[in-house]
């Protein structure tokens, strides 16, 4: 309180009393922390890991011996010797009434609003207090259904009033959009007039309201949120690799929302990662073709070891492979493999969407939209050719075949003419799009909520991707379809699984030395997972 | 495998008889069931006779199951109700007050449920026993050629049904019990029209005594066959009916009185040598006590509430869940997460139709429990039988195995 504490060191810790027991804690966390340290929970709308501390909500009260009056645990640093009391009549009598407060006006919306499920109120309430109401009086009405922007809308008469997205808005996209407005009861959260909520980190304020007052216009009356199965994953936007959970149902993700990493993106994503779910069904290839017509894997995959093979036999150095910043790093190195020890080629080419230098904002977005450069810098090394070279030797006739991971290959509209004359031109990608459209042989890949793997992010991170559900139609992980065609071209190239594909991986290349396949993951339900509300 | 003949008989083949003036005796490996008019449920035995005599048995059960236990894993509390309705599904209601005392053991709420709950739960418990001996009787009576007695017994178990139906909505699958209490009140004429009945059911009964209980062939039938010794019974862990008819006077809700039923006066008829005659007469006795027992209840009824006053249990009324936040949230939370049940462990057992009917469970504090194991009586019972029908003829079998009123749906779980 009278010195700011000097820099402490690790292993000093501080040890508190909560309900009779102790718990050792670093010092200079909130009080709220070191009782959730304990796995014991103390009721909070306000308080957020990730935000500054308002203790607004008030719903956090606990005893402390000492003190005269009850303390917001969020607000409180632990002392050493601190001796707490969170079930004592006083604090839980305290927190019931808190509750009933909240819940005066708040409407009875459960059965239509979005939130319910992984609604922090409904949690708490019954936990809690949990008594039938008491409240003769009518509910304020406030406005419902306010439109606050591209992605949110606001149901005023939901809103409990914690401030956690003004924090939101003003600390992580460090926009001042949000503001409460009126006073008493009459209290709301509203943006200036004729401001918006469009802050390039909006959504965030949906996942940290801890009601349903802010929902997302992508998932408003979607589905109901207990009903979503929550899996691990890694976001494909860009190359920050924000960790996220993909929610997914029935064979199709419905939402994306942030995983918490302090390393990589703390608690938050960008409002553009959050859509990238829907490139997952948008043209997505769902069985290989033939010069544009539906066939079967064996057919596809015969016709382009025919293609391929003629070219192979009579001039090797015309033959291409494309590497994708788009694909985890186990398709790239497969097919890197085939490329370098098996064919021996020379033209290794590396794909990827074009960067956009407008989008880096020093906070999570980046100017690279393609969340795996680093990892195929690393499988390829120096040896690799970008784009330009790639537009370069296809107009100046170098190449007649060309075997392509992925669909983006943004060429000169040159290359993309000389692209349709190749006597071979192999794609394997998850969409009917691109460099797709001119293919003589298309074999389907699974996209990335559908396959296990890894990518590595900007720093050089290699983050695990985790199957959320099985692959659309025909689809076969990248790296297995490339493998069926080495061996339909009599290369020997066979792996069991993606592991076994890292493993490999892990010993021969560098970037790969300290990082972990982790343990396997099984998609939950998201009302069993404790990772909302 | 080692020879069942060598086993069995002492001599490997035809050859090695003794005398040669004996009849050959082979033995012959027959089936019954799992689907057979004369079997008292879907279950499979595999009889190796000598001639009419049973000489070994294997007794496979498991036609009905239905992994009561594991999909209880994945129901909230309140949602494995209708599953217990399908265990014994002669006498439903016992097993969801089984279970529900089970529950409410575990949080700790068993001395709040309202009194008036309780006398529900006796009155519909007892109800159900009366349908599970009518059946009982009155299907072995017709497995053993009497077949008024079948009707006249299953007439008057409609009789029950319908009035439970208009109680519970459904006539079988109940579901009417809740953690906490009884999902709605008795209905106004519910005790009239159950006297009413009752006088009849007396009626019948002497009837249906007086065809069976000096009939010569249903006598001849059950008198002796099936006996069983009271340290023998106690050892397989035998009980209700059966065990009581061994001589052993046990009856859960005499000796570990649950619920109200301290403050009920009835008798529990014993028998003597455990035959299928005695358990067929406790049968009988036992109905007639269970008539006492809810008259009984009916004349002790308080007014009161049938379900506990507590929001953390108790689901709220409709007209308070579509009117306050509160009560919405409540409506909300018991559905979709379930009543919150504190971590632990806990058994309770009740008196079934056919004896101890427990409830394992084990919380880890969710809406959902971590463990449900259920001791289903006519699992326990069930493994009398290759000792009570070894060394008799084919045709006790049915007897006895009609007496020991194994139910499908409660073995198999």
């Amino acid at each position: 309180m009278t010195e700011a504490a000097p820099e402490q060191k690790a292993e000093e810790t501080v040890t508190v009393t909560v309900d009779g027991e102790n718990v050792s804690c670093p010092p200079g966390i909130p009080l709220i922390e070191a009782i959730r340290m304990m796995e014991r929970d103390v009721s909070a709308f306000c308080y957020h890991p990730g935000l500054k501390i308002v203790a607004v909500c008030r719903q956090c009260l606990v005893s402390i011996e000492g003190s005269p009056k009850l303390v917001p645990a969020c607000q409180a640093v632990v002392k050493d010797g601190m001796v707490v009391h969170t079930l004592d009549e006083n604090s839980m009598d305290a927190r019931r009434q808190m509750l009933e407060f909240t819940l005066v006006n708040h409407p009875i919306d459960c059965p239509i609003c979005d939130k319910a499920g992984e609604c922090t109120l409904q949690s708490l309430y019954f936990d809690n207090n949990n008594k039938p109401s008491r409240v003769d009086v009518p509910k304020v009405k406030k406005k419902k259904a306010v439109d606050l922007g591209p992605h949110i809308v606001l149901d005023q008469e939901r809103c409990i009033l914690c401030t956690r997205c003004i924090r939101v808005c003003d600390e992580v996209a460090e926009e001042h959009q949000l503001e409460m407005a009126n006073r008493g009861d009459h209290e709301e959260l509203d943006v200036a007039p004729g401001a918006q909520l469009d802050n390039p980190y909006s959504l965030n304020t949906v996942d940290v309201c801890p009601v349903g007052a802010l929902t997302a216009k992508d998932f408003r009356f979607t589905l109901r949120a207990w009903e979503l199965m929550t899996t691990p994953s890694v976001c494909q936007g860009c190359s920050t690799g924000c960790n996220i959970e993909v929610h997914h149902r029935d064979e199709r993700a419905w939402r994306i929302v942030p995983r918490h990493n302090p390393s990589v993106n703390g608690h938050w994503m960008c409002d553009e990662g959050r859509f990238t779910y829907h490139g997952l069904r948008e043209k997505r290839l769902a069985g290989p073709l033939l010069d544009g017509m539906p066939a079967s894997w064996d057919s596809s995959t015969k016709k382009a070891s025919e293609l391929l093979g003629a070219i192979l036999n009579a001039s090797r150095q015309e033959l291409g492979v494309v590497l994708s910043t788009q694909h985890t790093n186990e398709d790239n190195y497969v097919l890197a493999k085939l490329a370098k020890e098996l064919w021996q080629l020379e033209n290794i080419y590396v794909s990827g969407t074009p960067s956009v230098p407008d989008r880096a904002d020093g906070k999570l977005m980046m100017a690279d939209v393609n969340p795996n450069t680093k990892g195929v810098t690393e499988i390829i090394g120096n040896g690799a050719k970008d784009l330009k070279e790639l537009s370069a030797d296809l107009e100046q006739g170098k190449l007649k075949g060309l075997l392509v991971l992925g669909h983006e290959l943004p060429t000169t509209d040159e290359a993309a003419q000389a692209l349709g004359k190749l006597e071979a031109l192999i794609v394997v990608t998850n969409k009917e799009d691109g460099v797709a459209k001119h293919a003589d042989v298309t074999l389907p890949a699974a996209a990335w909520a559908e396959v296990d793997g890894t990518i590595t992010n900007h720093d050089g991170l290699v983050q695990r991707l985790y199957q959320a559900y099985p692959s659309m139609g025909q689809a076969i992980p990248a790296w297995e379809g490339i493998c069926r065609l080495a061996l339909a071209s009599d290369a020997a190239l066979s792996f069991d699984d993606a592991k076994s594909v890292y493993n490999e991986m892990k010993n021969k290349v560098e970037g790969f030395k300290d990082s972990e396949w982790g343990k396997p993951v099984l998609p939950v339900q998201l009302r069993f997972a404790n990772s909302r509300g | 495998m080692a020879d069942l003949r060598t086993v069995v008989l002492g001599r490997k083949d035809v050859q090695d008889l003794d005398r040669d003036d004996e009849l050959p005796n082979e033995l012959m490996t027959i089936n019954m069931g799992p689907s057979h008019p004369a079997m008292h449920g879907t279950i499979r035995m595999v009889l190796t006779v000598d001639g009419e005599t049973v000489v070994n048995t294997d007794i496979q059960p498991g036609y009905l199951h239905r992994c009561f236990e594991k999909e209880s894993e994945h129901a909230t509390y309140t949602q494995i109700f209708p599953y217990t309705d399908r265990l014994n599904y002669i006498s439903p209601m016992i097993n969801n007050v089984g279970y529900a005392m089970a529950v409410e053991k575990l949080m700790g709420i068993t001395g709040d449920i309202p009194k008036r709950a309780e006398y529900i739960r006796v009155i519909v418990s007892e109800i159900s026993r009366i349908t599970d001996h009518l059946t009982c009787v009155g299907a072995s009576a017709m497995e053993l050629g009497g077949f008024t007695p079948f009707l006249y017994f299953l007439k008057a178990r409609e009789w029950f049904f319908e009035i439970l139906e208009e109680l519970s909505g459904a006539r079988l699958t109940y579901s009417y019990v809740r953690i906490g209490g009884v999902v709605k009140d008795l209905t106004d004429d519910f005790a009239d029209k159950t006297e009413a009945i009752f006088q009849k059911l007396e009626k019948i009964m002497v009837e249906v005594e007086t065809m069976l209980n000096k009939n010569r062939i249903f006598y001849g039938r059950m008198d002796k066959v099936g006996g069983y010794s009271p340290e023998k019974a106690v050892a397989m862990g035998l009980s209700g009916p059966c065990l009581r008819a061994c001589g052993v006077d046990y009856d859960l809700r005499k000796d570990v009185p649950y619920s109200i039923y301290n403050e009920l006066d009835f008798d529990v008829p014993t028998g003597t040598t455990g035959d299928c005659l005695d358990r067929y007469l406790i049968r009988l006795e036992e109905i007639r006590q269970s008539m006492r027992m809810v008259r009984q209840c009916f004349k002790q009824i308080p007014d009161g509430s049938h379900i506990i006053d507590d929001p953390r249990v108790a689901m709220p009324g409709k007209k308070e869940a579509y009117n306050t936040i509160e009560a919405m949230i409540r409506h909300f939370k018991h559905v979709v997460d379930g009543i919150k049940v504190p971590p632990g462990e806990a058994y309770t057992a009740v008196e079934g139709g056919n004896g101890e009917l427990g409830f394992f469970i084990v919380s880890n504090g969710t809406g959902q429990p971590w463990k449900v194991y259920c001791r289903a009586p006519s699992f326990v019972n069930l493994q009398t039988v290759p000792d009570l029908i070894i060394g008799g003829l084919i045709s006790d079998i049915v007897p006895i195995f009609g007496m020991i009123n194994m139910i499908g749906g409660e073995c198999d779980k």
